[in-house]
């Protein structure tokens, strides 16, 4: 029982944290290495919202995501758009940025152990004699809210459909009248969006560190890799494949492990199905 | 137009007088040319800042009572601090190295107080001190005992080399199992769970624990090792409350040990969380960061002085004039061996007469001083700090717990100031 309760909300977490990496390259094909420090920044964003300008909680949740989708929108707008379609490029920029911004963060005081933000819901429940508290189950919530959110988006919202198209054949899509540049714009703010909404539902568990960057970056990718690039669906099924991983190697072999059971994930796929569970870039070469 | 530019030269020489004029106010204080102390430390982790604060402060009064006499004259100290990074993952251990070379090299760094932080950079460093023959007052985040071995092992090459914090040997034998000794005998507790971050340090003290504690008739039910950054404990806490743990000894210097403690007052496990080395707990603001959920948690701050207590008289002065200086008690490990290092270093020097290496490290050996968290003597042999569970007698460390938003030491009998308390799902 608490291997199935505490992998579905694993599970969930990885997806959190991976949904936004794969919309963004899933629309523009751009590899957003710095989504772990807008993973970070927006938890410090919505502290200093709370503790410097005394801002209400959820008030400042909704202006932190605010600042993170126009982030994300900036961040292409004025760096990426110079080096789109450069692959190695795009990687180094994002990559650069990213350290930049948790360095930055570093600099400026945001070091420790004490910066936090508070659970939604305090105190826990019971679920099969299994304790589980209710940020937690917020976290499941949220995740279940946010999937079915990006299928309605993605086949029922013009900008959805759009997304769709920009994803299948960016080529065709810009002749039918698609703008690419603006629909990696909207990727971008909705790709940071995601990944400040991730920040917002699960560091009330823990603590801010800039240090949860790099692990945050490295689980995405971890996850967007087994699901296929690009491919949310794969991800959501990656994140669960992982999460439910992670947490049968902490029960039945050891804690430990459970990092180097995402890497080796990341390995076994790239040898066994190079594109991952749904990814389709690669599919030809495989064939052949 | 000659004239305008004479007019803003002349404000400019005026600009730089004012500017330069709290510098003379603070060279009236100690004049002479500066004893250069370099510091490499992690300085974006609590054991890095914190001994950057305490020798900053340290060095501050120094200068403020006319500083050091060298011979005839009076020398003021002046610090160099440069970031090590040693404590970050992924960081190798050749980017401390240049750091220390840098501060003998381009800082002209007369001694070498501090880090590097972490063991194998600080091992490794040992050479580079050797190499420059700079005297060097380890202070933080070292515990390995193979760094005192190592001077005893090869004196004349690393006799430069002190270490005036605690070692993990020690703390082991010394406070760890006689604090379990103590919980055991007042709750009868005897069953043992190891919590422990995957890093070297963790995984030799955890192993080390556990073979103490089943000697002395704890039984150890299970041991989960967690990688460096680790969010989600709760599986390891249900392992433990199935095991019937009665005390969960964690052993982990990473942030998110903070977690552990939340997930395990949100479980309500019924063992008691020992922290031995848990810098997350240590900081003064864990209470309010936990919102109070790390009440009950047990932690080493490694010496005395790292938190309020009234282990000698200098103690309280310490963390009064800490608290004055930067807003907040003694943050934990590293802050108050880093201050004694400064003073140490100075009452050497006096004695020396001379900035001579060889003189300073003779007068070093010879050190016994009366500081914030005991006696203060080194053994000449290995050049480790003297330690004790009696002030007096040597240096002495503490082990606290978080009782109503404050780190009560409970650990060593002498510097207590409160006893073991038993979270209320735990009582019977």
């Amino acid at each position: 029982m608490d291997i199935l309760i505490y992998g579905i909300i694993n599970s969930f977490s990885l997806a959190l944290m991976a949904i936004g990496f794969t919309l963004v390259y899933g629309i523009s094909r751009l590899p957003n290495f710095a989504h772990g420090a807008l993973y970070v920044i927006t938890g410090f964003l919505v502290w200093s919202l709370i503790h410097l300008l005394k801002l209400n909680y959820f008030i400042s949740i909704l202006l932190a995501l605010v600042i993170m989708g126009l982030v994300g929108a900036a961040i292409y707008r004025f760096v990426l758009i110079r080096v789109r379609g450069m692959a190695t490029s795009e990687i180094i920029a994002t990559y650069a940025l990213g350290l930049a911004i948790l360095e930055f963060l570093r600099w400026g005081g945001f070091k420790g152990m004490t910066y936090t933000l508070p659970v939604f819901i305090e105190g826990s429940i019971n679920i099969g004699g299994i304790p589980v508290d209710f940020q937690r189950i917020i976290v499941i919530a949220i995740g279940i809210v946010v999937v079915t959110f990006m299928w309605l988006f993605t086949h029922f919202n013009k900008i959805g459909l759009a997304f769709r198209g920009m994803a299948q054949d960016e080529h065709a899509a810009m002749m039918l009248g698609i703008d690419s540049d603006w629909m990696a714009v909207i990727a971008m703010a909705m790709g940071s969006i995601l990944a400040g909404l991730a920040a917002i539902a699960l560091l009330p568990l823990g603590n801010i560190v800039v240090e949860a960057g790099y692990n945050v970056l490295i689980l995405s990718i971890a996850v967007c890799i087994v699901g296929g690039l690009g491919s949310w669906v794969g991800a959501i099924l990656a994140a669960f494949m992982i999460g439910f991983l992670q947490i049968i190697t902490v029960a039945y072999i050891q804690s430990h492990f459970q990092m180097v059971v995402a890497l080796l994930t990341i390995i076994v796929t790239l040898i066994l199905r190079p594109s991952g569970l749904f990814g389709r870039q690669k599919e030809l070469e495989e064939r052949v | 137009m000659k004239k305008f530019r004479f007019k803003w030269v002349g404000i400019f020489f005026l600009a730089m007088v004012f500017c330069g004029l709290p510098i003379l106010g603070h060279q009236a204080n100690a004049q002479g040319k500066p004893i250069v102390i370099g510091a490499p430390l992690a300085t974006a982790f609590l054991y890095g800042w914190d001994a950057e604060r305490a020798i900053k402060l340290a060095v501050e009064e120094i200068n403020a009572k006319g500083g050091v006499t060298v011979g005839k004259e009076k020398r003021p100290f002046k610090v160099e601090v440069m970031d090590t990074r040693d404590l970050e993952p992924g960081v190798p251990t050749s980017d401390a190295l240049l750091v220390v070379e840098k501060l003998i090299l381009e800082k002209n760094a007369d001694f070498i107080v501090g880090g590097p932080v972490r063991s194998e950079a600080a091992l490794a460093a040992m050479d580079l001190l050797s190499k420059y023959k700079k005297v060097s007052i380890l202070t933080t985040g070292v515990l390995t005992p193979a760094y005192h071995k190592r001077v005893e092992a090869e004196y004349d090459k690393f006799k430069y080399c002190f270490r005036i914090s605690g070692e993990v040997g020690w703390m082991v034998v010394g406070e760890f199992i006689p604090c379990l000794m103590d919980i055991k005998a007042k709750y009868g507790l005897n069953k043992l769970f190891i919590m422990i971050q995957d890093v070297a340090h963790a995984r030799a003290g955890g192993d080390l624990v556990s073979k103490l504690a089943t000697e002395k008739g704890w039984e150890v039910v299970g041991k989960e090792i967690f990688p460096t950054g680790t969010t989600d404990y709760s599986v390891g806490l249900m392992k433990a409350k199935k095991e019937n743990a009665q005390v969960i000894l964690i052993w982990m210097d990473m942030p998110e040990s903070s977690i552990l403690l939340k997930q395990w007052f949100d479980m309500k496990v019924p063992a008691l969380p020992f922290g031995t080395i848990i810098s997350a707990a240590e900081e003064p603001g864990f209470w309010k960061a936990t919102e109070g959920k790390g009440e009950y948690a047990l932690g080493s701050v490694v010496n005395a002085g790292n938190t309020p207590s009234k282990a000698t008289p200098w103690t309280m002065k310490f963390v009064e004039a800490y608290q004055k200086k930067w807003k907040l008690e003694p943050e934990g490990y590293g802050t108050s061996s880093s201050y004694m290092a400064v003073y140490t270093l100075k009452d050497a020097i006096e004695r020396a007469g001379s900035l001579d290496s060889d003189k300073v490290v003779a007068a070093l050996e010879k050190t016994d001083l009366m500081g914030v968290y005991g006696r203060i003597k080194f053994n000449p042999k290995n050049h480790q700090i003297i330690p004790s569970v009696d002030p007096n007698e040597g240096a002495v460390g503490t082990i606290f717990q978080w009782q109503a938003g404050k780190r009560v030491v409970v650990f060593p009998p002498k510097i207590a100031m409160g006893e073991v308390k038993l979270p209320p799902w735990m009582k019977k």
